[in-house]
């Protein structure tokens, strides 16, 4: 049974971590945001305020995927061992 | 007493729609409480402002107007001076012209006066000189000859020489 | 014009109770907090709102009826929105006078300018709308500056506000008709139905947990670095000292995680809001069938 409970946690704990792999793409895709932002803005730096903020939106929904890995990854580590443990000891017969 | 406590994620209908609710709640609050006035408000700043838009060239227009009422003013009284210099000087000419022509005249008449009067004069001096004449050339010829001539043929001699000296 | 530039002792009262009628819930909310908050017991909890009360109508969670603090928090928020919103247009003149008056119409003319930008001119009543929304969002987040559980860290509020934007969506999809809108489900092939529906149904989802999770994210991270800062200090000055390291970074992080995201994310949800719903409606094809419809009558 200890060995299940720890099973169960641990996996949890590496599926949270391989979950936050995630964050690699929003990280490169803003970026790429950044500079070009920041090129745009050398190129013509009178837009800069149209530029600051059409930058800041995209970063903001490019963050998206990287949040939901984050919404995964803590559900892994917060929510589900409460909800697979009890599960286990319903299922499972007490050796 | 508040032990219960949800998990970080849980969903419940309930609460979906309690929420959905208060969102329209807020948006009613701000379109009745906020937007309604303030687009009002602006509306008639608006209507304000092209009300006095309207004033202000409806009295610019009154102002051209009266402005070019004056200039047409000005334009006839300068129209008038010009005919009231014109005619003054008209009559000025005309004045000169009767003043320089009467004293012609009157310069005329006496010069012919004084002409008149000289051939008056010198008629009259003529005829006293002829007596003169005849005075001292009949003493003249009474001493040179004192002898008994005639003193009344002496005289009809003289006049007649010296009438004949006259029309020569 | 001085002589009017005077505010009466009314106004001055009125003026007085609106401010302290938009700061009162603000308390009632920490006074409920203070109250309904067990004493910690030392170890990292992270977990959702608190729950006020509990009426078991089922078996699931999904339709039991909770009164939680989002809840609660949430309505507080409307209150202080309301008397924000009373305030900010009380005394309102053409000629201006007072100052926040200045801000009431800056709010107006930029949100009503960016829905103009961005949605076009059969949206024209949507600018109080977006205000809400942003309104809303923005002081639900902001609420954690005070210490209070932000309703947008739940996943029902957003969630809620998303099923409304939802259902806003289908209704311009579905002015044109309702043929229009099921055909425009098979656009490029028929087969394609099914995932043009996920897709459909992906917008509200995709939406509430963008919010929830930038809200809720920026809450678990600054509660694990309190930990972690509080663990720290015990582990250099032994137990019971005062956590000295606790002071000056969290302060950093929620400049970051609760005023800037949380006003952004508001900004946010509002722009989405706004595209998706003015990309919902196909304004061609209305301005077609109306033409038609007008066509149609006088024949009758």
């Amino acid at each position: 049974m200890a060995l299940a409970i720890g099973i169960i946690l641990g996996c949890c704990a590496l599926g949270a971590g391989i979950a936050m792999i995630a964050g690699i793409g929003p990280g490169i895709g803003e970026g790429n945001a950044v500079a070009s932002a920041c090129e745009a803005i050398g190129r013509q730096p009178e837009s800069k305020g149209a530029v600051t903020t059409t930058m800041i939106m995209g970063c903001a929904i490019a963050e998206t995927t990287g949040l939901y890995a984050l919404v995964v990854a803590i559900l892994l580590i917060f929510v589900a061992p409460n909800t697979f443990i009890p599960l286990l000891a319903k299922y499972v017969p007490v050796a | 007493m508040f032990d219960e406590v949800l998990n970080i994620i849980s969903v419940n209908l309930w609460s979906i729609i309690a929420s959905l609710l208060n969102l329209l709640i807020i948006f009613l609050i701000i379109f009745f409480v906020l937007y309604k006035p303030v687009k009002k408000m602006l509306k008639e700043r608006q209507k304000t402002i092209e009300d006095s838009y309207e004033r202000a060239s409806e009295a610019e227009a009154e102002a051209n107007a009266s402005k070019e009422a004056y200039e047409k003013k000005l334009e006839d009284a300068k129209d008038e001076a010009d005919d009231i210099i014109k005619s003054a000087v008209v009559t000025a000419k005309a004045r000169e012209k009767e003043i320089i022509d009467s004293a012609k005249e009157e310069s005329e008449q006496i010069v012919n006066q004084a002409k008149e009067n000289a051939q008056l004069e010198m008629k009259k001096a003529q005829a006293t000189i002829k007596g003169e004449i005849v005075d001292v050339s009949t003493k003249l010829t009474k001493k040179l000859l004192e002898r008994e001539i005639n003193e009344k043929d002496h005289a009809d001699l003289i006049d007649s020489f010296i009438d004949e000296i006259g029309e020569e | 014009m001085n002589k009017n530039n005077k505010k009466s002792v009314g106004f001055i009262l009125l003026d007085i109770f609106y401010i302290t009628m938009a700061i009162l819930p603000l308390g009632v909310g920490i006074l409920l907090k203070l109250i309904s908050t067990p004493p910690s017991d030392g170890g990292v909890t992270i977990s959702g709102a608190r729950v006020f009360w509990h009426i078991d109508i089922s078996s699931s969670n999904f339709l039991d009826i909770f009164i939680t603090e989002a809840q609660i928090n949430s309505v507080l928020v409307i209150i202080t929105i309301l008397f924000v919103c009373l305030f900010l247009t009380h005394g309102l003149k053409q000629k201006i006078w007072l100052k926040r008056q200045h801000l009431a119409e800056i709010i107006i003319e930029k949100v009503d300018s960016m829905v103009a930008d961005n949605m076009g001119e059969p949206f024209k009543a949507f600018p109080p709308f977006i205000i809400a929304i942003m309104a809303l969002s923005a002081f639900s987040s902001l609420i954690t500056l005070l210490g209070l559980f932000p309703p947008t860290s739940d996943i029902n509020i957003v969630g809620g506000w998303a099923i409304l934007v939802f259902i806003i969506i289908t209704y311009y999809k579905m002015k044109c008709g309702l043929g229009y809108y099921i055909g425009g489900f098979m656009k490029p092939v028929f087969i394609l139905a099914p995932i043009n529906a996920i897709g459909e149904f992906a917008t509200p989802v995709s939406m509430a947990f963008r919010h929830y999770g930038n809200v809720m994210s920026g809450a678990v991270i600054s509660v694990l670095v309190s930990y972690f800062l509080g663990q720290f200090s015990t582990l250099l000055f032994g137990d019971g000292a005062i956590s000295v390291f606790q002071v000056g970074l969290p302060a950093i992080l929620s400049l970051y995680f609760d005023i800037f995201s949380g006003c952004l994310q508001a900004f946010i949800f509002a722009m989405l809001t706004m595209l998706n719903i003015s990309t919902a409606f196909d304004a061609d094809e209305y301005e077609r069938r109306k033409k038609k419809k007008l066509e149609k009558k006088p024949k009758r």
